[in-house]
């Protein structure tokens, strides 16, 4: 009874770790290259202008890039930008916007004008405005209590 | 054969609650997809789930805040056009059918601190109080023992036992000239 456990535990065992150990294998080979700053540009860049990204992909690579300790470079803003006008979704292109400032974060004074700067040209062909001239850079509205909905 | 006993005795049993939680009878409750009416799903939420919350460091939530409506279907048609031809109250429009707040509006402060504070305040003036009436009426006068002659005299005894003489006290006092050594 043990033998006939022990050996269907076994190559149980070994269906399952077979292929772990190989991935892990895998990923751990990834370590040996460092990604320089320009090659993370570029590699995002090529993401963002991919010809036939959708809206969720689009999200993915944003929120990625939101979630990461870094200020996204004007270059991907801008093919950030475009991705959203491919699919058509201003209000994306938006919040992207707001979130590469408040990526920023307690150097806004500094690095946010310089951001803008140098993403103007596209706000201007594709028709987005500013946080500014929106005014959400500022809170606009207020959030209804749920108690008095 | 014990094993496959158990293990089946387990399966039957998972099977029996099945039918009772919706969250696991059905895949729409599993997905929220139940709930979200005719939202639409853009993305990619927290653990898969279609759902909406405004956060700072994940900003683009699964699906979009309102559900789609005549006015705003006639917008996202004019969306499809030239940017420049919308106005700003209709890009606003269209920013507050797929978001709710901004993220402006996430950070700005909710001045709940202030209720806190005060609550706060409240609990220590009330601890203040309770110290001074027990003070007033509960605890008996301090015992003789604390003032200043017994104090002394409590010092002088240390001294005379020679108490702890090589670390502490009594090793500061010089027994040859009868006073603190420098």
């Amino acid at each position: 009874m043990l033998r006939i456990t022990a050996r269907s535990l076994a190559s149980a065992m070994r269906s399952t770790m077979i292929p772990t150990s190989s991935r892990v294998a895998a990923v751990r080979s990834l370590h040996g290259t460092e990604e320089s700053a320009e090659e993370f540009d570029k590699r995002y860049e090529k993401y963002f202008s991919r010809e036939g990204i959708d809206a969720w992909e689009i999200r993915k690579g944003m929120n990625d890039l939101l979630g990461m300790d870094l200020v996204p470079s004007p270059k991907i803003i801008e093919a950030g930008l475009r991705a959203s006008r491919r699919v058509n979704d201003i209000a994306l292109a938006i919040r992207w916007l707001e979130g590469c400032k408040d990526k920023c974060g307690d150097q806004k004074a500094t690095l946010y004008p310089y951001l803008l700067e140098k993403i103007t040209p596209t706000l201007q062909e594709l028709g987005v405005p500013t946080l500014e001239e929106l005014g959400y850079d500022k809170p606009e509205l207020a959030l209804k209590s749920v108690y008095d909905a | 054969m014990a094993l496959r006993l158990i293990n089946n005795a387990v399966l039957r049993q998972l099977a029996a609650q099945l039918p009772k939680n919706a969250q696991i009878g059905s895949v729409a409750g599993i997905h929220t997809l139940d709930k979200i009416g005719k939202r639409e799903i853009v993305g990619f939420g927290w653990n898969g789930t279609a759902c909406y919350a405004d956060r700072v460091d994940y900003p683009l939530p699964a699906v979009r805040f309102r559900e789609p409506n005549n006015e705003i279907n006639a917008l996202r048609a004019k969306e499809q056009g030239d940017w420049k031809k919308l106005s700003h109250q209709e890009i606003k429009a269209l920013y507050r059918a797929s978001f709710c707040q901004t993220i402006a509006e996430v950070q700005a402060g909710t001045g709940e601190w202030k209720l806190h504070l005060g609550v706060g305040l409240l609990f220590t003036a009330a601890a203040i109080w309770v110290a001074v009436l027990m003070n007033l009426f509960v605890y008996d006068e301090l015992p003789v023992t604390f003032d200043e002659e017994h104090q002394k005299a409590q010092l002088k005894r240390i001294i005379d036992l020679e108490i702890n003489p090589v670390t502490g006290l009594t090793s500061k006092w010089d027994y040859e000239n009868n006073k603190w050594k420098n």
